[in-house]
């Protein structure tokens, strides 16, 4: 058989190659995730178990400060995903199954988290609830130490739980309310189908959840950085060794150990959770869900919803409340003095520079996403997996791994050494001040890289919505390929599109763990500017440049949906008469 | 057969197209050396039950697969290296598989446009496929603004505007209720006898093979099993499995008595009939193939009786399960208002049309 199937494999590519603008693409978008990802992860693992890494692994494993680093950083993952995994599900629930006022307005504060900056909430809560918090101190009068592990799993489970929020009310609308009519009409009370069906039949979406946050918590930098006080973990570890001692062998080592749990998490929510789903979040709904009236059920789980969302929105309003008052928490005055510094002064490069590599990312993430999800969902070829799992490592490792990989791989110019040609060089110098074009191209690159897997996932999700049929019908009229693409799959996608292209911008704007250490003299970027802020207390500073760059994050959206959300070029050149 | 002299169109030798197994370690012939000549202008259905391979023979065609072995000729020039665009044939989808962000015009005008035709010819010529199909006044719709049978209109509009050498459906009518399955069937029947268009047609419906087509093809696993008109097919079936799967079979176990060059004189329900037969015996047994509706049933002492066990009205006919008393035969009753219906539990005698029996292999 083995002799049979090799023709068989051959053919199929060869069919694959007979559109030499498909093998292009693939040539392309393989070779950029070899290159921008897996490369320097393999630099990063080449490093850690060099002659030079090696003997730091058994001190780091057997030395009790290190092995505390490790195991807080489980800690905090756990409870993390833990508590976002709740908030989440009571969101979901609230939103999807009981009959309450105000569900829209719980479900746009729900998404807000999605656009904050790293350290904008650790630094609001420092604010509000710290040592001389404006509440705990002001209104209560305690000295609260909100360093720690309990104010990193508060900010945190706050900044995080959309995901599993959005992750939940998906599959409880795809729940099908019939499951919960067949189990009323056996006998059934509300609580006893919760318990029998609902939770059961959710229980994947739980774990993944979980997961997801589990995964999210570990790899955060921001919070930990800001709020994390004596409480020590792997990523902010990373940092310091990077930043404070210079040894990338230490933090290779350290980004090793980190890779474990998150990879592992990964996998397992990527492969097994998703496999034991038993609802189809692809199906229409067959109704309306059964709404839950019980008062006790009700008023409790909505007081507690409301609850948590003033909560957000007090902090999110201390954001905006210290940007334009003198010193946040303290002197109340009204003042412009921090939008002066942040405009005036220093702020104004490192907004240029930041939106500025946004936006030439952000097509390009969405692009790539969309190619690879094509040919994933679309052709057959050898190492299809592969090119999906290697992209998803994009945002599967935590960015300061991404990072320590970047600075390890091209930091330097790439060369090869030929036997007759001698040294060739593949790659120029990328990160760093003597990078190509001032260490620019290698933060855009990280911004793609850590975006093109929400782009993937969304365009897989919306691809395998659409009957092959269809583009089959395209292809039979006498439209090749590229045309198809063109005209038929990426405007039917184009919501999952657009749901991409927002994403790599926010995303890109938002992000400090994978380019901290990228940032040259040349090239800055707000949210290190921001970090700079916050380690002097410059608070009102920090709220400024997070008011700045949420109003940027916002315009863009908006000025996204108009140009790619409106009508489809179809549409268009109707109304224009063909 | 009547297309015997027309020029070949579509010629496919000995295709193969074998597929991975779900183990992943060995294959599957989805279809086994098959060898089939489409003549121009001629209306040919792929019949058989599902997974025989028919359509991936219309895909292998299509071009959306390649054949593991075997050749595929268009007007006598390999097409079998060409992509599906290429190929100058249109494929009628079974779920239509319309553009849904493109109105009706658009979709219409979409293979024209891949074929860089002039705008005015564009506007020209959908406009044309509209009213041809009667679907004027709906070019601006979205398809999901159109009741199914449009949507198969526009569906069928789509590949007939662009001209193709071949037309292919892909059981375009299996997803309409029946009574617009009917009216569509007319509708294609009526059209495709206007246009003289080469078709090549997937069903599994075998009245809607028989109303349609010029020539029908049985398949069954991959294989041929019949080519032949469908009023050979249905009454001089080639094999046991044609002859089943095709209309109502009563399989009946006959005493050859003599052979001749007037055909073989054989025993059956204690008469002697003689059939004029191709089957070549060599001394194998053979068995009658009686339709439902060349049996009847007669009040006659003379003929063997049966005992009635089942009858069903079914408005145009009634439906007779009997028994011989060696074995159960379905008896077709035209007319009920004609006959007396006989009751369930009753004997009767078993009569049958002697030029209807039709000899098979046993």
């Amino acid at each position: 058989m083995q002799s049979l199937r090799r023709p068989q494999a051959f053919k199929r590519f060869a069919s694959l190659t007979q559109d030499p603008l498909l093998t292009l693409a693939l040539v392309l978008v393989v070779l950029f995730v070899a290159i921008t990802i897996v490369f320097p992860l393999l630099s990063m693992i080449g490093e850690g178990f060099s002659p030079k890494g090696l003997p730091l692994f058994q001190r780091y494993l057997s030395d009790p400060v290190h092995l505390s680093i490790v195991t807080n950083t489980l800690v905090m993952g756990a409870l993390v995903g833990l508590f976002g995994t709740a908030v989440g599900f009571l969101f979901a629930f609230v939103q999807v199954r009981l009959n309450v006022p105000f569900k829209r307005f719980m479900h746009i504060v729900a998404l807000i988290p999605v656009i904050s900056p790293p350290f904008a909430v650790a630094t609001a809560a420092i604010v509000l609830f710290g040592r001389s918090g404006s509440i705990s101190r002001g209104i209560f009068g305690v000295r609260y130490d909100i360093y720690g592990l309990d104010g990193l799993t508060l900010v945190m489970s706050l900044s995080f739980f959309t995901i599993a929020y959005l992750n939940l009310s998906g599959m409880m609308r795809a729940l099908d309310p019939a499951l919960d009519e067949a189990a009323t009409n056996l006998g059934a009370n509300k609580w006893r189908i919760f318990r029998t069906v609902t939770l059961p039949m959710l229980l994947p979406g739980i774990a993944s959840s979980f997961l997801l946050l589990f995964v999210e918590a570990v790899a955060d930098l921001g919070n930990p950085l800001v709020l994390g006080g004596n409480y020590e973990v792997l990523s902010t570890r990373i940092y310091v060794t990077v930043i404070g001692l210079y040894d990338t062998t230490g933090a290779a080592v350290l980004s090793l150990i980190l890779l474990v749990p998150s990879l592992t998490v990964f996998i397992v929510q990527r492969y097994w959770i998703s496999r034991t789903s038993v609802v189809s979040v692809t199906g229409k709904p067959s109704g309306t869900p059964q709404m839950i009236n019980h008062p006790l059920v009700r008023w409790p789980l909505f007081g507690l919803t409301i609850a948590i969302c003033l909560l957000i929105l007090l902090i999110y309003g201390t954001i905006i409340h210290g940007a334009f008052i003198r010193v946040p928490g303290v002197r109340y005055d009204f003042t412009l003095e921090h939008f002066d510094f942040v405009l005036n002064g220093i702020g104004a490069q490192a907004i240029q520079d930041t939106t500025l590599l946004s936006i030439l990312a952000t097509p390009l993430a969405g692009l790539i996403g969309m190619v690879i999800a094509y040919l994933v969902v679309r052709k057959t070829f050898a190492g299809r997996n592969l090119l999906d799992f290697s992209t998803m490592l994009g945002i599967a490792v935590p960015g300061t791994v991404i990072g320590i990989g970047y600075v390890l791989s091209f930091n330097h110019p790439t060369t090869l050494t030929l036997p007759v040609l001698g040294e060739v060089t593949l790659l120029p110098q990328l990160t760093g001040g003597r990078g190509l074009l001032g260490g620019a191209l290698a933060i855009i690159v990280v911004f793609i890289i850590r975006s093109v897997p929400a782009a993937l996932r969304s365009g897989t999700a919306a691809l395998s919505q659409i009957d092959p049929a269809i583009e089959e019908a395209s292809i039979s009229l006498g439209a090749d390929n590229a045309r198809t693409f063109r005209r038929i799959t990426l405007p039917l996608i184009r919501p999952a599109f657009l749901a991409g292209l927002i994403y790599a911008f926010a995303r890109s704007m938002t992000t400090i763990s994978a380019v901290v250490f990228l940032t040259t003299p040349q090239t800055k970027i707000m949210t290190q500017q921001i970090l700079n802020e916050v380690e002097h207390g410059r608070y009102g500073n920090a709220f400024a440049y997070c008011v700045i760059l949420i109003v940027i994050v916002m315009v863009a959206i908006s000025i996204m949906y108009v140009t790619v959300g409106s009508t489809t070029g179809a549409e268009r050149r109707l109304e224009g008469g063909l | 057969m009547s297309q015997n002299n027309q020029e070949v169109r579509l010629k496919l030798e000995n295709i193969t197209k074998e597929f991975p197994d779900r183990g992943g370690s060995g294959t599957v012939k989805a279809v086994d050396d098959i060898s089939l000549d489409i003549c121009a202008g001629e209306f040919l259905t792929l019949l058989g039950p599902s997974g025989c391979g028919k359509t991936t023979t219309l895909r292998l065609i299509a071009g959306f697969e390649n054949p593991t072995t075997g050749r595929i000729l268009l007007d006598n020039q390999d097409v079998t290296p060409q992509p599906p665009n290429k190929r100058d044939m249109a494929l009628v989808f079974q779920n239509y598989a319309l553009f849904p962000h493109m109105s009706v015009f658009d979709n219409i005008a979409y293979g024209l446009q891949t074929q860089r035709v002039k705008r005015q010819d564009i506007q020209h010529r959908v406009n044309e496929a509209l009213l041809m199909m009667g679907l004027q006044g709906l070019g601006d719709r979205r398809p999901n603004q159109l009741s199914g049978g449009q949507q198969q209109r526009v569906a069928l509009a789509r590949s007939l505007v662009v001209e193709p050498r071949i037309l292919l459906f892909d059981e375009p009518l299996s997803n309409l209720d029946a009574k617009l399955r009917v009216q569509m069937r007319g509708e294609i029947h009526r059209l495709q006898r206007r246009l003289r268009i080469t078709s090549v047609y997937v069903t599994h419906d075998q009245i809607e093979a028989m109303a349609l087509s010029d020539r029908i093809v049985v398949m069954n696993a991959g294989k041929i099993e019949q080519i032949g008109t469908p009023s050979d097919i249905y009454h001089r079936p080639a094999t046991r499995f044609v002859a089943d799967f095709i209309g109502r079979a009563n399989f009946v176990g006959v005493t050859v008595l003599s052979e001749s060059a007037a055909g073989v004189e054989v025993e059956i329900f204690k008469r002697r009939v003689t059939v004029a037969s191709s089957v070549r015996r060599d001394g194998a047994p053979l068995v009658a193939m009686l339709r439902s509706e060349s049996l009847t049933l007669r009040h006659d002492p003379a003929l063997p009786q049966v005992l009635v066990e089942q009858a069903m009205f079914l408005g145009s006919e009634v439906e007779y399960i009997v028994n011989t008393g060696s074995q159960q035969l379905v008896v077709v009753e035209q007319d009920p208002r004609g006959v007396h219906v006989v009751a369930e539990g009753e004997t009767i005698g078993l009569d049958f049309v002697p030029e209807a029996v039709h000899l098979l292999p046993a």
